[in-house]
């Protein structure tokens, strides 16, 4: 079996090379609920990244997983890098639940992958747009157990706008985010 | 049914040489899971993949994965060629073929070390048929003397290492015009699985 080729870092000046126009709201093919996912991505000192690429892939919201384009696009894919306060913003649609091999059901979710200088691998994890109560039985939740490390992975809903999810990523340290492998 | 994994040759999170992975490499271990729809599936791209404009470095192929190579650009106040957009897009064709004509990239200075210079590389960004299959990396040169201190190249264990250096080819390039180097990569099976899922 052939070696895979290994990863190396984007680097600090390639995320911003890679940009899509308008690449911050995603397409799919029919209308949805529009919501935004948004937030800041900090180092271990808390510091915030400001030259990471931020990706994301998701169901629509019947959990279907989009297999188009626009044209120039695909559909489902987000990607934006963070500004100087480390802050990203993804305009989407809210994904349905979905049901995996073995009849596992997914809770409503976003996959993100995370590219920067210091990162020699992508960071990937996944975050829940429901309440930490309502995901118990998701996959990934069953293999973090732990409640305050999947509390990482979940985005709340602004106060004043249910249509705005924020969501905060530490990539080490107090309150590090969980990321996976798969 | 998922497929074995072969041997992990990227590098890890942690490597202190790399200044910058201090602050940025999760404390915590992964969190193994099993491939789901997320990662099975994956984002479909046109046939013509329309960018920004950086398409005249490129040979169009007919079908997925696309591959993204933008060149390093660089901060340091070396001349720089404005002919050179130094990024283009390309899809692989049905047997997985790329081709790109640009210019060969030079060494550059960084800040992580004194006296710190990068080999030089070319960037790919990639996209296969799947989410599991997204890679970025850089392709490096045969015979780059910077590559032995490299903290960067460094990272990757030894048995990978020699999977980022391109192969002189003299016959992929251009007559009188270009040399040619031959650069394959491999992405991972969707559904490989990680040791122990």
């Amino acid at each position: 079996m052939p070696k895979p080729t290994p990863s190396q870092t984007v680097g600090p000046f390639f995320a911003r090379d890679l940009l899509w126009k308008d690449g911050g709201i995603v397409l799919f093919p029919g209308r949805g609920d529009r919501m935004t996912l948004t937030g800041c991505v900090f180092d271990g000192n808390g510091a915030p990244i400001y030259d990471a690429l931020f990706e994301t892939w998701q169901a629509d919201p019947t959990g279907r997983f989009p297999s188009g384009h626009d044209g120039a696009r695909p559909y489902g894919y987000g990607r934006v890098s963070t500004d100087t306060d480390g802050r990203y913003a993804i305009e989407t649609v809210k994904p349905g639940s979905f049901t995996g091999p073995g009849g596992a059901t997914y809770s409503p979710q976003i996959s993100v992958a995370i590219f920067a200088r210091g990162l020699l691998k992508a960071l990937h994890t996944r975050v829940f747009l429901a309440p930490i109560d309502l995901i118990k039985d998701d996959p990934l939740a069953r293999a973090i157990g732990d409640l305050e490390r999947l509390r990482t992975l979940v985005a709340t809903p602004d106060p004043d706008d249910p249509k705005i999810y924020r969501w905060d990523v530490r990539l080490r340290g107090a309150g590090e985010a969980v990321f996976i492998e798969f | 049914m998922a497929e074995t994994r072969p041997v992990d040759v990227h590098p890890p999170y942690l490597y202190p040489d790399y200044k910058s992975t201090r602050l940025r490499a999760p404390a915590q271990p992964l969190v193994r899971v099993a491939p789901s729809p997320l990662e099975t599936a994956g984002p479909v791209f046109p046939k013509r993949f329309v960018g920004e404009s950086e398409a005249d470095l490129t040979t169009w192929g007919t079908s997925a994965p696309l591959g993204e190579n933008p060149h390093p650009v660089d901060d340091h106040d070396a001349p720089l060629d404005p002919n050179f957009l130094g990024k283009g897009q390309v899809l692989t064709d049905d047997e997985g073929r790329y081709r790109v004509v640009t210019v060969k990239p030079g060494a550059y200075p960084w800040q992580n070390h004194p006296f710190g210079w990068r080999p030089a590389h070319i960037h790919f960004s990639l996209f296969g048929n799947a989410y599991a299959q997204r890679l970025i990396t850089q392709m490096f040169f045969p015979g780059d003397p910077l590559l032995a201190i490299d903290p960067i190249f460094q990272s990757v264990p030894e048995a990978g290492r020699k999977l980022l250096i391109a192969d002189l080819d003299l016959e992929q390039g251009i007559e009188g015009v270009a040399l040619g180097y031959r650069w394959d990569l491999v992405v991972r099976g969707p559904r490989a699985t990680p040791m122990g899922v």
